[in-house]
């Protein structure tokens, strides 16, 4: 947790707070993750969950607790015997026989009384049919387990909507389980990453290398000596170094000597701050340089000097970003945070104040570029945000529902590169299109709490044969391709034992193990996935799956499809 | 109204199991996949323990309990027991969610059994509000599972030594599978243990994050964050200002305390960020957590537990990792087990300390070291009585010890066996002087 630097000392100070509300107070757990604006965004939103399965309360449950604004579940069927089986949100006392979507919303809700929850019992055909205004009141569409044929429509329909909600399509068979989020552009602002911001030690802005040249080391008193931060003594280091070497050190011969040159300045053995310089001298000859991550993000942008009216605003941030750092140091807007390091207050406070004046004089400048670039209707907050967090921000390109699937040239070559993880996800396809030709509607379980076993074995539908799956399969990637082979080769005798078969048709018969199993712990293991995206995506914090995630809870494993 | 076949009669298992109550879980049930065990007997008899035999402990009511405790129940699991000391607060309702507002106050483990015995018929959960260092080897006996859902170190380092103490070569039955989990924000891990056959708790405590620790002399006179002022106020003001007076982080006056006397020293060093939520933050060590991680790592314990009561899949060998905070990003991998661990390792810690290290300065590092962390250890060496924490004359006798260099106690390749009073287990280290 780290201090606002846009906050005034004596503001800070001044306005005692006491204790917060009872609603901050309730959310407070989550507030420490995405704060006050990730919170309002949340409940800001307005989340379509299509199928009151087990898997769809689960994940509703985990939006409803932290407080989404609005959900609503489009789910046609009754209750039955077997719901109530799997399903924590349907009351064996109540709900059997009733549409399970009221009941899912009934019970939902008494979740969190800040939630406004709603039931539509229509059928999805005649929802489909009123056309994209009925999806694009939604913040989010989650479709979980619905028919190919359903998939197939509802996600270029909501693919044409240009503003349209994002659609995480979710399947589950047995242990194993997939999801893939629709999306066209997907910018994170605030990925809360991990990676520190640049120090420039290797390239000081003037106030800071002044800083450093002035000390005189050697007439110092030894407690001063003592609580120089690392910051300067590299710094300063870094400039002897140079002096006499002409370059900053480059070879490992180089780095090591530089590091013990930055050793012998330490007086005592008791001086901390210059192990802990040496522990950092790294940022010294590691170059401040733009991360490839936000590079890649400069080369989807047009040429510079490119009109950008009516581009989003992240694409004219970005822009502004480049021009930032089209000029020399060639490096990102300056951070203002400043870890921690051994010092005293005085002398840390001091070189946090230098590096808050810098950050302040390289945001003007960033603000002006932004207007420069056309951006002078983002709001101040924003640019601010975005400057801040310049070091570390995602823009993702998404892709549509299916594009995989039809794409054989990739489905082969993912097939090389991501065996087991391809393996899943045909054969929850193959399923998936099986079941679509074959529907198991369950009738035998349908209502009728009195049906003898007998009874409902009698009516038990077929079920997919691993070789009808194979066939699905071979169908999909071609005939030509021998997947068992190339699957075996690539996974290996390391994931394959050597007396198994390949990987992929172990999938296929676990499929067919399980075929329209919603087993209440893969249910809500996905529905803590979901949910986890659902808020990633909602609060444009933290950075979503741009891919197809699998999951097999047989071996305990997710893998990412790119 | 219509109810499912007989569930409303309140008896026998099988008489609340209406048909195609298990419709879902029976698929799995009734057919072994390509990857499961060839001893896995699909049908009635795997059925038949889950649900009438298998007795089940889930140890912690909270975040991941609250959802074990589900998932348990509408799994087949029908005798589960749960112990939690906690009683439940307001923050807790972001995430526990057999909670209501009407419920803060109340001990955990009894609304949450009582809220499950409700949902799912046929279901008995027996709760115990109280500590785990309550029960005896024989109470955790008559379990075949144990699934914790704890945010302490100390208790799972206490259940996990229990365990593996518990552990008879000669009684197969005594060997209880522990399995562990635990979040943070996005991220989490699930993981199975099998005491003295797998790598334990104690084995991987290198792993926890390091605890933040700020010295005292930073506090006292070197103030540069907000946290070091908000220390200041918890562990030198408090104690200085109000006495005996025991500080109560559940308590708002003491939190409003803390943060007016951090506030002023912030201001007074010109140091920005002290907040109520900070400062909260800072006393009770938060972390933060959400509904949805704690959902995938108890779905992934109860699926582990589910696996190892029904053969119906090879269950989790042994370590699941996953972090959601840029994609999804998991890791499943075997820990190994430490020879060292002084759990289930059997073989003596070695340390090499320099010459000049008193006593003293042994304990220090023994309570900041990250795979030892004992706070408050009593050392021995043989029959030598080395340092006592406890009881009050033996630490008198033994306090003089401290500031003597350890060398004149313990010899070269000397062993010292450490104690402490929070942990069910002693550490054996063998010590080289350089
Ligand atoms: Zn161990």
């Amino acid at each position: 947790m780290s201090f606002s630097e846009s906050q005034d000392i004596e503001g800070a100070t001044t306005a005692i707070q006491s204790q917060p509300d009872n609603k901050t107070r309730r959310y407070d757990r989550q507030l420490r993750l995405w704060a006050a604006s990730g919170q309002t965004a949340l409940e800001q939103a307005r989340v379509l969950l299509i199928s009151a399965s087990a898997l769809s309360t689960s994940t509703l449950k985990n939006l409803v607790l932290p407080g989404v604004g609005h959900f609503t579940i489009l789910d046609s069927a009754l209750t039955t015997p077997a719901d109530i089986g799997n399903n924590f949100f349907l009351d064996p006392d109540a709900s059997l026989g009733r549409h399970r979507a009221d009941e899912a919303v009934r019970l939902l809700l008494e979740l969190n009384e800040g939630v406004e929850g709603v039931a539509d019992t229509s059928d999805i055909e005649s929802v489909l049919a009123q056309g994209p205004s009925y999806f694009s009141a939604f913040t989010l569409v989650i479709a979980v387990n619905l028919p190919q044929s359903i998939i197939e429509r509802l996600s270029p329909l909501l693919w044409d909507i240009p503003t349209g909600p994002p659609l995480i399509v979710v399947r589950s068979a047995g242990f194993l389980a997939e999801f893939f989020i629709q999306f066209h552009d997907h910018d994170v602002i605030e990925s809360h990453s991990e990676t520190a911001p640049s120090l420039r030690v290797d390239k000081p802005f003037p106030e800071l290398l002044n800083h450093a040249l002035q000390l005189d080391l050697k007439n110092m008193d030894p407690t001063d000596h003592g609580h120089i931060p690392y910051v300067v003594i590299l710094v300063r280091a870094l400039e002897d170094w140079k002096r006499e070497h002409g370059a900053p050190p480059s070879t490992y011969a180089e780095k090591r000597a530089f590091k013990e040159s930055v050793m012998k300045m330490q007086r005592h053995q008791d001086e901390e701050n210059f192990e802990e310089a040496a522990a950092n001298a790294y940022r010294a000859y590691t170059s401040s340089t733009i991360p490839s991550s936000v590079q890649a993000l400069f080369d989807t942008l047009p040429p510079p000097d490119t009109p950008l009216d009516g581009q989003r605003h992240f694409s004219i941030l970005l822009s502004a970003l480049r021009a930032f750092t089209s000029e020399p140091p060639h490096v990102l807007p300056l951070s203002a945070t400043l870890p921690d390091m051994k010092s005293d207050t005085e002398n840390y406070v001091a070189l946090q104040n230098i590096y808050r004046r810098r950050a302040d004089e390289e945001r003007a400048v960033f603000r002006q570029l932004v207007r420069d670039a056309g951006g002078a209707d983002i709001p101040a907050e924003v640019v601010d945000l975005f400057c801040k967090n310049a070091h570390a921000i995602a823009g993702l390109k998404g892709a549509r529902w299916g594009d995989l699937d039809t794409d054989r040239e990739k489905l082969v070559s993912r097939l090389q590169t991501a065996p087991r993880e391809m393996a899943t996800h045909i054969a929850l396809s193959a399923l998936s299109a099986w079941l679509s030709l074959n529907p198991i509607t369950q009738t035998h379980a349908n209502g009728n709490a009195n049906a003898s076993a007998q009874n409902a074995a009698s009516l038990a539908p077929p079920l997919p044969t691993a070789e009808a799956l194979l066939a699905i399969v071979q169908g999909v990637v071609g005939i030509d391709v021998e997947l068992g082979k190339e699957v075996h080769d690539a996974v290996g005798e390391a994931y394959v034992s050597p007396h198994s078969a390949w990987r992929s048709t172990h999938h296929l018969h676990d499929s067919a193990r399980a075929p329209t199993a919603d087993l209440p712990n893969v249910a809500a293991f996905m529905g803590g996935l979901i949910a986890q995206e659902a808020i990633k995506m909602i609060t444009k914090q933290y950075v979503p799956v741009n891919g197809h995630c699998v999951i097999d809870l047989v071996d305990t494993w997710t893998g990412i499809i790119a | 109204m219509a109810t499912p076949d007989v569930a409303r009669v309140n008896g026998s298992s099988h008489r609340t199991d209406w048909h195609d109550r298990y419709y879902h879980v029976d698929q799995v049930l009734d057919r072994p996949g390509p990857r499961t065990d060839p001893s896995f007997m699909a049908g009635a008899g795997v059925k038949e323990f889950l649900r009438t035999q298998c007795k089940i402990l889930v140890i912690g009511a909270g975040g991941l309990g609250c959802e074990i405790l589900a998932n348990l129940a509408l799994s087949g699991f029908k005798d589960i027991h749960v112990i939690d000391m906690d009683t439940i607060d307001i923050s807790n309702l972001n995430r526990q969610f057999l909670f209501r507002p009407k419920d803060v106050g109340k001990p955990k483990a009894l609304v949450a059994a009582e809220y499950i015995m409700k949902r799912v018929p046929g279901v008995t959960v027996t709760p115990y509000f109280g500590k785990i260092q309550d029960k005896d080897d024989d109470y955790y006996m008559q379990f075949n599972l144990v699934i914790c859902g704890l945010d302490s170190v100390e208790a799972r380092r206490w259940i996990n030594a229990t365990l593996v103490n518990l552990v008879d070569p000669e009684n197969p039955e005594s060997l209880k599978p522990l399995i562990d989990g635990g979040t943070e924000g996005f991220k989490g891990q699930a993981r199975v243990i099998l005491p003295t056959v797998t790598s334990c708790y104690e084995c991987s405590l290198d792993m926890l994050n390091k605890p933040t620790a700020f010295p005292i002399c930073t506090i006292a006179n070197t103030p540069r964050l907000p946290e070091h002022c908000i220390e200041w106020a918890s562990v030198l003001e408090w104690p200085r200002v109000q006495g005996e007076k025991k500080m109560d982080t559940d308590d708002p006056e003491h939190i409003q305390w803390l943060y007016n006397i951090a506030s002023a020293r912030a201001k007074e060093f010109k140091i920005e960020g002290v907040t109520w939520q900070l400062t909260q933050g800072v006393v009770k060590n938060i972390i933060p957590a959400i509904a949805s991680t704690n959902a995938i790592i108890a779905a992934s314990c109860c699926n582990e537990a589910f696996k190892i009561a029904t053969s119906s899949a090879a269950y989790l060998n042994n370590y699941f990792m996953l972090i959601g905070t840029d994609g999804v990003y998991s890791y499943t991998f075997e820990h190994e087990k430490r020879d060292d661990c002084p759990v289930c390792g059997g073989e003596s810690l070695e340390v090499s300390v320099p010459r000049s290290w008193t006593v003293e300065r042994l304990i220090e590092m023994l309570v900041e070291k990250q795979d030892i962390q004992i706070k408050k250890p009593s050392l021995s060496s043989g029959a030598k009585h080395i340092y006592f924490q406890a009881p009050k004359q033996l630490e008198e006798a033994t306090r003089p010890n401290l500031e003597k260099p350890l060398v004149d106690l313990v010899p070269d390749g000397g062993d010292i066996t450490v104690t402490a009073s929070s942990l069910p287990f002693s550490l054996s280290l063998r010590v080289t002087y350089v």
